[in-house]
């Protein structure tokens, strides 16, 4: 099976994208509230593996979007 | 179990993790009131999400809306009170249970709207004209026909499947996990692992100044 792609900047930036620190999404769910509560209240607040594998994984990202909004209500 | 009249005037559990997991473990009343108030914040999430992701069920009504939301719920219910021993309360307990509504209720939403769609396994991708600007379109396609090599030659077959199908067709992680039985957690290691095999051929053929290093997806 072929995938035919027009490789835009988004595509590109996808596929090259590092996520070096490893950090799995069982990982990232363990600690998406805590991180998620600490952003909300200190938009400082960083924390670098967790957010390389937010830049990494769609579903995870959508999923820490969708708890900031329900906890900025 | 504690309980305090917030400003909304709807009761509402003290939001104290040891209290909550107290109260659940109660066989009477008292356990009953608190389930059925976890339940309520499980919707909450689980009607929250569904909302936010309705887009990709453009036929689903508000009834199948409310009826996924609700089952979506009744999931991460099960979910939540199978983990409670693993609550730490580095989090508020509300904020630790809606995790669990986001996740069931994202999960349902993407199972559903993909339940009728073939999920393939490309292993070639084809590069296809684009729209980029004069100006950027030679260096883009320098850049584009490296990347689809590298795919073409540094991925073994697996990372090869995995990486085109979750970045290039779009299939949502946790779809593609279930259809190849597998878990959300092994998918994302062959996407890093291909992620740094790609990386590391482009770098060695001299695109490194041109590598992103964060990504949206």
């Amino acid at each position: 099976m072929t995938a035919a792609a027009d490789l835009t900047p988004e595509a590109v930036r996808a596929l090259l994208a590092d996520t070096e620190p490893y950090l799995s999404c069982d990982e990232c769910f363990a600690r998406i509230d805590e991180y998620v509560e600490r952003r909300v209240s200190d938009r400082d607040f960083r924390d670098d593996r967790l957010e390389t594998h937010l830049a990494g994984c769609g579903v995870c990202a959508e999923e820490a979007a969708a708890l900031e909004e329900l906890l900025r209500g | 179990m504690t309980l305090v009249k917030p400003m909304n005037g709807e009761a509402t559990l003290l939001d104290a993790g040891e209290s909550w997991v107290e109260a659940l473990d109660d066989p009477g009343p008292q356990g009953h009131a608190a389930r059925q108030h976890l339940h309520e914040l499980l919707l909450r999430a689980t009607r929250h999400q569904v909302c936010r992701l309705r887009d990709q069920l453009p036929g689903a009504g508000i009834q199948d809306l409310e009826d996924l939301s609700q089952q979506a719920a009744d999931d991460a219910m099960v979910a939540v009170l199978g983990k409670l021993g693993t609550f730490e309360g580095r989090s508020r307990f509300s904020t630790w249970v809606f995790k669990f509504g986001l996740l069931h209720a994202g999960v349902a939403v993407r199972r559903q709207a993909w339940r009728h769609r073939e999920v393939g396994l490309p292993d070639t991708l084809v590069l296809v004209t684009g729209t980029a600007t004069p100006a950027s379109e030679a260096e883009g396609h320098d850049l584009a026909r490296a990347l689809s090599s590298a795919i073409a030659r540094d991925l073994t077959p697996h990372q090869r499947h995995v990486t085109l199908a979750l970045l290039v067709d779009d299939v949502p992680i946790d779809v593609l996990a279930d259809r190849l039985g597998t878990t959300r957690n092994a998918l994302y290691k062959t996407l890093h692992d291909a992620r740094q095999r790609l990386r590391a051929s482009l770098t060695e053929r001299g695109f490194l100044d041109q590598l992103p290093r964060r990504s949206t997806r």
